[in-house]
């Protein structure tokens, strides 16, 4: 059984009790990463959601691949995610391919996974908790969008490339 | 309260980061992000609160080292 003490400080739980928050952890398992260690790869399939609750991990995109040019595509960092991120929730809601590549950049990083379809039939099955994670999942991506927009902005500032 | 929070990093090669932390960022402070140093030079509120969760966004820029 998880520890339901690190899942409360991320936004995917906010608004859930206590008692809503163990069925949901009930249902994933922990793992732990080293750095450098790649956690997913872009374009693969997916079924998983993760949580970070302890470290850092870096989202990796590719540039300019072009499937008819021999070499491997540029990896361009776009973010790092902290302690309470979760990563993987796009394909909870479109089942689409992973979009980014996650990498581990700390010793030591915790996650907590959860399968897609186990996720969903508890979701189905009590709205208490479906409604307000599926809203925290669409919360946690409108921030992301709004901080890759403010970066975009600065960038005219001397931001990064 | 639980302070969720958007870093963008103005010069340098840093991406940024969004983590959550138990206190907000000041205009000043010194931030580490993953080993590199940084100071904070602007917080905004990014959304109002929601539930125990605050969202704001960091501008900051590299600490340069010391001769």
């Amino acid at each position: 059984m998880i520890s339901t003490e690190l899942l409360t400080r991320s936004e995917l739980f906010a608004g859930l009790t206590s008692d809503q928050i163990e069925r949901v952890a009930a249902l994933g398992i922990e793992v732990e990463y080293q750095s450098d260690e790649v956690i997913v790869r872009e374009g693969e399939a997916s079924d998983e959601i993760y949580v970070v609750r302890e470290g850092m991990v870096e989202v990796l995109v590719s540039e300019g691949a072009i499937p008819d040019v021999p070499g491997p595509p540029q990896m361009r960092s776009i973010v790092h995610l902290g302690p309470g991120q979760t990563f993987g929730e796009m394909a909870l809601v479109d089942r689409g391919a992973r979009s980014a590549t996650i990498r581990c950049v700390k010793d030591g990083t915790r996650l907590t996974i959860l399968r897609r379809e186990e996720l969903l039939a508890l979701c189905d099955s009590d709205p208490r908790i479906g409604y307000p994670l599926m809203r925290n999942v669409a919360s946690d991506l409108s921030f992301k969008l709004r901080h890759r927009n403010l970066r975009v902005r600065l960038e005219g500032k001397g931001g990064a490339p | 309260m639980i302070y969720k929070v958007s870093y963008v990093v103005v010069g340098g090669s840093h991406p940024g980061a969004i983590l959550n932390q138990d206190t907000p960022p000041d205009v000043g402070e010194e931030i580490q992000l993953n080993g590199e140093r940084f100071e904070v030079v602007e917080v905004i509120e990014l959304l109002p609160p929601r539930d125990d969760l605050a969202y704001l966004h960091a501008t900051c820029r590299p600490v340069e080292n010391a001769p």
